[in-house]
């Protein structure tokens, strides 16, 4: 990421046209195919995740209603048929021992994968924007100071922190919620010092000192002339992000610690389908495969608009 | 004015996961073609556990265990040990070291045993009675905790004596001749034969006894000696030489060496039992039951179907009520919710009909409890909410909202899987069920002390010994509410005549006299609805391939590892 900081030339946008740049930024994306096949399904995705409830109406499922009578009491209660149960009533089948439809709760699982992914973000751009802003725009002693608080926070022991703080707070407190504050405190390490980065080499520049001259506050200089040229950077970052915050809630699901039953989320559905792994695979692939496509699909999106932001930096690069 | 000391559920909870398991008299138990316990010696016998088999002090006053458990009884012969037998004649009291099974006398107040002929310790010195009264009073050391609570409240005297460390003799125990012991009670206990399986009733040399370091070298009365002991990870037993079948008929002790390894997560240990390739194909475990996904993978495999065996531990999963918590105080609403449970989906949700089957009696379905057959609010095997919802309306509860308290996780059977399915069941009679985890170490504390305790939760109960008195006093005993913890009563109930009912019955000495009464008072404290019975748990186990002879007995349900063979 340091590399990427210092190296980029980022600060286009406010010399040349926005407009300009937009359209050259759009068309490097659309000429990228596995970017824009990371969009589409991202998108498709998303949709998804919103019509949850009419596409499990459609189904004519829901998340919570029990079908005993689908599953083999005798055999430990997995489903009768083949691939854990597929039929036209049950389009991904159901889980094992309780019956439930695993299209709607897969569903179901995404809404809550996508919107602590998306709150999470939301969580670590304030913060890290905020303290990488203050960090290179403060001067020396803010520099230092919030630098360490920077470093503390990416070599902070995660994992183990957010275990134990989901463990302790009240059952009564938002789940979705409080995994987003709780990954997002965790995770802003990285967005601060991009911003830090960015900062420091935009506030050297000529328009910067023009803005300076001419007699424009501090606070006006950080948040109307550096803020706008370090964002396309931070927001490319942000892309990046978002996939790995899929996998921080699935992994704190998957430990026992993330959404409380009956919701479902994708790290949960994963953590009670391994024991299942070879008596039902439909039930491990259902959330497994959701799991994979959504974050290769963000991933791939993300990179491509990276490479599109800026060509040189970007690993693909057209050499 | 009796005050009972409480019936720990904790150890039997513990019993419950880790050795719980019976025969259920199946046919399964032959594991090999041929076997004959005249000619089944030889070879080494592995146990591939999850925890310790001998409890984490191998030391008989300390040990924990129902009928003298598994392991520990290949060590430690006892008055009484529970009869080696598959099927339900396992869960009756056979003699070990005593002729008969112990003659009551005053009201069942006085428990007379003549030991046999021909007994010794390893060192070949003969046991007599007061090796038996030193190993029972040294359970009253402080400095020995952890054995069964029973003697110190039974005993004449018990409950200040302090162990024999410090030249004080029990006097309630008399020792006459050197083959005739006397226990002293001081009140009516029908089921002393029962306890006297336990450990603390295992013989221990007054000379040998170095106290808490007994446990370093336990001497061995039974057909197996220690030769190593590394606490919480392995055990190795060999064959004790003044140890002889002719003076003992409970023990077969086939296997010349026993090795056992603790530690291993259950998932390796099912693995390993179903792949049995090379010592594993002579290897049982005593804590480790099939899983729900372990069964369905099972199921469609003929060969490892044929290596399992099946068994009850006497045990009921139960829906607690908190009768001093409102709405739950109201016995239209407890009814209610019996009405509306579907016991169908409780049975799958841990794992189908082949590990449980559906309660509708809180007494376990053996005989032995005294189980009578009754469903007080009959609803059929998925639930009744019409029924539900016109007791909820006759209560004045319309869009009744309650909180049901679990475990977090599914181990013991009390965790997110039931919970879900009783919430979906009570959704269909109106009633909102929010879901409350509490963690493993916490849930039993939680549950067992009255200011804390929830209005609704999930609960488990197994006895220490197979009949009815143990299974229903601390739960129904209005004498055993313990304000201060430790308290299984969890609905407070407390009824002058069921109380003088435990006491009537527990003057019976014949266990079979005692059956119909206590099922008659499971049936009439049933029409109470204080718990809801959700089901009793079968447990299936695997085994190497080449054992023999490897039923589940009924008494605790875990493997005799005394009739084991593997030539």
């Amino acid at each position: 990421m340091t590399e990427l900081v210092t190296e980029v030339g980022g600060p286009g946008a406010p010399a040349s046209g926005p407009p300009a740049r937009a359209r050259q930024v759009l068309r490097r994306l659309r000429s990228d195919r596995p970017a824009m096949a990371g969009l589409v399904v991202t998108v498709v995705l998303i949709l998804a995740a919103v019509f949850a409830p009419l596409l499990a109406a459609i189904e004519g499922q829901d998340t919570t209603t029990f079908h005993i009578q689908l599953l083999d009491s005798a055999r430990g209660g997995v489903p009768r048929g083949a691939l854990g149960g597929v039929s036209a009533d049950h389009w991904l089948g159901v889980e094992p021992t309780t019956g439930r439809d695993l299209f709607a709760r897969a569903l179901y699982g995404a809404r809550i994968s996508f919107t602590v992914a998306f709150g999470t973000l939301v969580v670590q751009l304030l913060l890290g924007v905020a303290i990488g802003l203050a960090a290179g725009f403060g001067g020396r002693v803010a520099d230092a100071a919030l630098g360490r608080l920077i470093d503390l926070a990416i070599s902070f022991p995660q994992l183990m922190f957010a275990i134990a703080l989901l463990a302790i707070v009240p059952q009564s407190f938002p789940r979705p919620v409080l995994l987003m504050l709780v990954i997002g405190l965790f995770n802003w390490g990285g967005t601060a010092r991009l911003t830090r980065g960015q900062v420091l080499s935009l506030k050297t520049r000529d328009y910067v000192a023009a803005a300076r001259l001419s007699g424009a506050s501090p606070a006006r200089i950080a948040l109307r002339e550096i803020l706008p040229g370090a964002l396309p950077q931070v927001l490319t970052y942000a892309a990046i992000l978002l996939p790995t915050n899929m996998v921080s809630e699935a992994g704190l699901s998957f430990l026992g610690v993330g959404v409380h039953p009956p919701t479902s989320s994708w790290g949960q559905m994963l953590s009670t389908a391994t024991t299942w792994f070879r008596a039902d695979p439909m039930y491990v692939l259902v959330p497994g495969l959701s799991l994979l496509t959504a974050v290769l699909a963000f991933t791939l999106f993300a990179d491509g608009l990276r490479a599109a932001l800026d060509p040189k930096a970007s690993p693909r690069g057209r050499r | 004015m009796l005050r009972k000391v409480p019936v720990l559920l904790t150890a039997a909870a513990v019993l419950a996961a880790a050795s719980a398991c019976s025969s259920g008299g199946s046919t399964s138990a032959s594991g090999g073609s041929s076997f004959d316990p005249k000619n089944c010696q030889g070879g080494t016998l592995y146990i591939l556990n999850q925890d310790s088999a001998t409890d984490e002090h191998f030391d008989p006053a300390r040990i924990y265990t129902s009928g003298g458990g598994a392991v520990p009884s290949l060590v430690f012969r006892t008055l009484t040990t529970r009869k080696r037998v598959p099927g339900e004649a396992g869960t009756t009291v056979a003699p070990d070291l005593a002729t008969d099974t112990g003659t009551p006398s005053d009201d069942a107040k006085t428990w007379t045993y003549h030991l046999r002929d021909g007994l010794k310790f390893e060192d070949g010195t003969p046991i007599t009675s007061e090796d038996v009264k030193w190993g029972v009073e040294r359970s009253f050391a402080p400095e020995l905790p952890g054995g069964i609570p029973y003697l110190r409240d039974w005993l004449v005297g018990g409950a200040d004596y302090t162990g024999p460390y410090k030249g004080k003799e029990l006097d309630s125990i008399q020792t006459p001749t050197d083959k005739t012991i006397v226990f002293k009670l001081r009140k009516p206990e029908g089921d002393f034969p029962y306890v006297a399986t336990a450990t603390q009733f295992a013989p221990v040399p007054k000379a040998k006894d170095g106290g808490t370091a007994f446990e370093k070298h336990p001497i061995s009365s039974g057909p197996y000696k220690v030769q190593t002991h590394v606490q919480d990870k392995s055990l190795t037993l060999v064959r004790n030489p003044n140890w002889s079948r002719a003076a003992d008929d409970q023990r077969l002790a086939c296997p010349d060496r026993i090795e056992a390894t603790y530690g291993l997560s259950a998932a390796v240990i099912n693995q390993r039992l179903s792949t049995s390739s090379g010592k594993d194909a002579n290897a049982i475990t005593t804590d480790t039951d099939l899983s729900p996904a372990e069964l369905a993978r099972i199921s469609t495999d003929p060969n490892l179907k044929k290596r399992t065996v099946r068994g009850q531990f006497g045990y009921t999963n139960f829906i607690a009520f908190n009768t001093k918590v409102k709405p739950f105080d109201d016995v239209r609403v407890r009814q209610a919710i019996s009405y509306a449970v579907n016991r169908q989906a409780a049975v799958i949700a841990v794992g189908g009909s082949s590990l449980a089957t559906a309660a509708t009696t809180f007494l376990p379905d053996q005989a032995a409890f005294g189980y009578q057959p009754y469903d007080a609010f009959p609803a059929g095997p998925t639930g009744n909410p019409t029924k539900a919802k016109e007791l909820l309306a006759q209560a004045g509860q319309s869009n009744l909202s309650i909180t049901l308290a679990h475990r977090n996780s599914d181990s013991h059977q009390d965790g997110p899987a039931v919970a879900t399915a009783v919430q979906e069941a009570l959704k269909q009679a109106g009633i909102t069920v929010n879901l409350k985890a509490y963690d493993q170490a916490s849930y039993r504390s939680v549950q067992t002390k009255p200011s804390t305790e929830p209005g609704i939760f999930l609960s488990g109960w197994g006895a220490d010994w197979p009949t009815g008195g143990p299974f229903l006093a601390p739960i129904f005993d209005g004498r055993q509410i313990l304000k201060d913890g430790g308290n299984y009563n969890f609905a407070q109930y407390d009824d002058p005549k069921v109380n003088a009912e435990f006491d009537a019955t527990n003057k019976i000495s014949d266990p079979v006299q005692a059956r119909p009464r206590w099922g008659a008072l499971d049936a009439e404290l049933g029409e109470q609805a204080l718990t809801v019975p959700l089901f009793h748990p079968i447990y299936l186990r695997l085994y190497g391939k080449n054992v023999k002879n490897p039923y589940l007995d009924q008494w605790r349900g875990s493997y005799d590892v005394a009739m084991v063979s593997v030539k």
